[in-house]
């Protein structure tokens, strides 16, 4: 039954495509964008915990409110990106232990920036403040998280 | 070329690398875990510069730049694990020479802004606007860095590299 759902995805024509056409438009550029995507959600990420563990503390929190916007767009980028690259290759994938560890790691980073956004929305809007204990937390768990969904989204290619 | 790329292989550093099957997951790992804040960091700066994000002060912002080169330590570090262990991917793959070259021009680029305009800029108050030269050069920052992803995603596309 599951294995029929992941047949037929798989040989979807955009499914297909993806995974066949010799065009540098199809998976090298689906990839491609996975990555920049990547960049954006993780590297933007962490700019704010880094903030939020008192580094360049004299920007003030609230004018990162803007980060979440951009954090927000790239993880879309790389929810449609990232479903291209797995009904490509549904079958396999889908036998893969460690895209489930990836998928609830960026799950549980996803909650963490939510998290975030929360203190830096409601905590104090003073210059060069620290937010609480608790947003340090927040920010320590969300480096951890998104580098752990990093490396489990490379082991993909390797587990 | 193909001389300095035998004489690559033949090292013990090299032959180590391509024998421990985790050195190179190890070594792709730590590049994307760099490349993610390096870009993190120099595209918000970028954007800045560009004149969006205008509230952030520019001069704070701007000292998060030792973890960019945090970050691309990492990466210089993890890249010349995989040039060491397997030179004849990348020596003669036009993807690596057009990584390379971008790499170059986001330096220079670099270099000019923190020479050159780095002193005024990060002064600049809320609101000022950005001048001309700086917008560019923040374009042009952000279009070197993508452009260095880009071509290092085509390795194993354009060239034949893993």
């Amino acid at each position: 039954m599951l294995a029929d759902l992941l047949a037929w995805l798989e040989g979807t024509r955009v499914a297909t495509w993806t995974r066949e056409s010799p065009s540098l438009w199809a998976y090298p550029t689906v990839l491609t964008l996975h990555t920049v995507g990547l960049a954006i959600v993780v590297g933007v990420s962490a700019v704010v915990d880094l903030r939020l563990l008192g580094v360049a503390r004299r920007v003030p929190l609230a004018t990162l409110m803007p980060a979440f916007r951009l954090i927000a767009w790239g993880f879309l980028l790389n929810a449609v990106t990232g479903l291209l690259l797995l009904i490509a290759d549904a079958t396999m994938k889908m036998r893969q232990p460690v895209l489930y560890v990836k998928l609830a790691l960026i799950a549980l980073g996803l909650r963490c920036t939510v998290l975030a956004r929360k203190e830096i929305r409601y905590g104090p809007v003073a210059p060069t403040s620290t937010v609480s204990p608790r947003a340090s937390v927040i920010a320590m768990a969300s480096l951890l998280l998104w580098a752990a969904a990093i490396t489990a989204g490379r082991l993909m290619a390797y587990l | 070329m193909n001389a300095v790329v035998a004489w690559i292989q033949a090292t013990a550093v090299s032959r180590t690398i391509v024998e421990q099957p985790w050195i190179w997951p190890a070594a792709e790992t730590a590049h994307f875990l760099g490349l993610a804040l390096l870009l993190g960091i120099i595209g918000l700066l970028d954007l800045r510069l560009m004149g969006f994000l205008p509230r952030i002060p520019i001069g704070a912002l701007h000292e998060l730049v030792p973890f960019a080169l945090g970050a691309f330590g990492l990466n210089v570090v993890s890249g010349a694990t995989f040039l060491v262990g397997h030179p004849e991917q990348y020596a003669h793959n036009i993807a690596w020479w057009l990584k390379a070259a971008s790499l170059a021009l986001a330096g220079a680029n670099a270099l000019v802004f923190e020479r050159l305009f780095a002193r005024r800029t990060l002064g600049m108050r809320e609101g000022e606007p950005m001048p001309a030269a700086v917008r560019w050069i923040g374009a042009i920052s952000m279009a070197a860095w993508l452009s260095v992803l880009y071509w290092g995603r085509m390795l194993p596309f354009i060239g034949d590299a893993f």
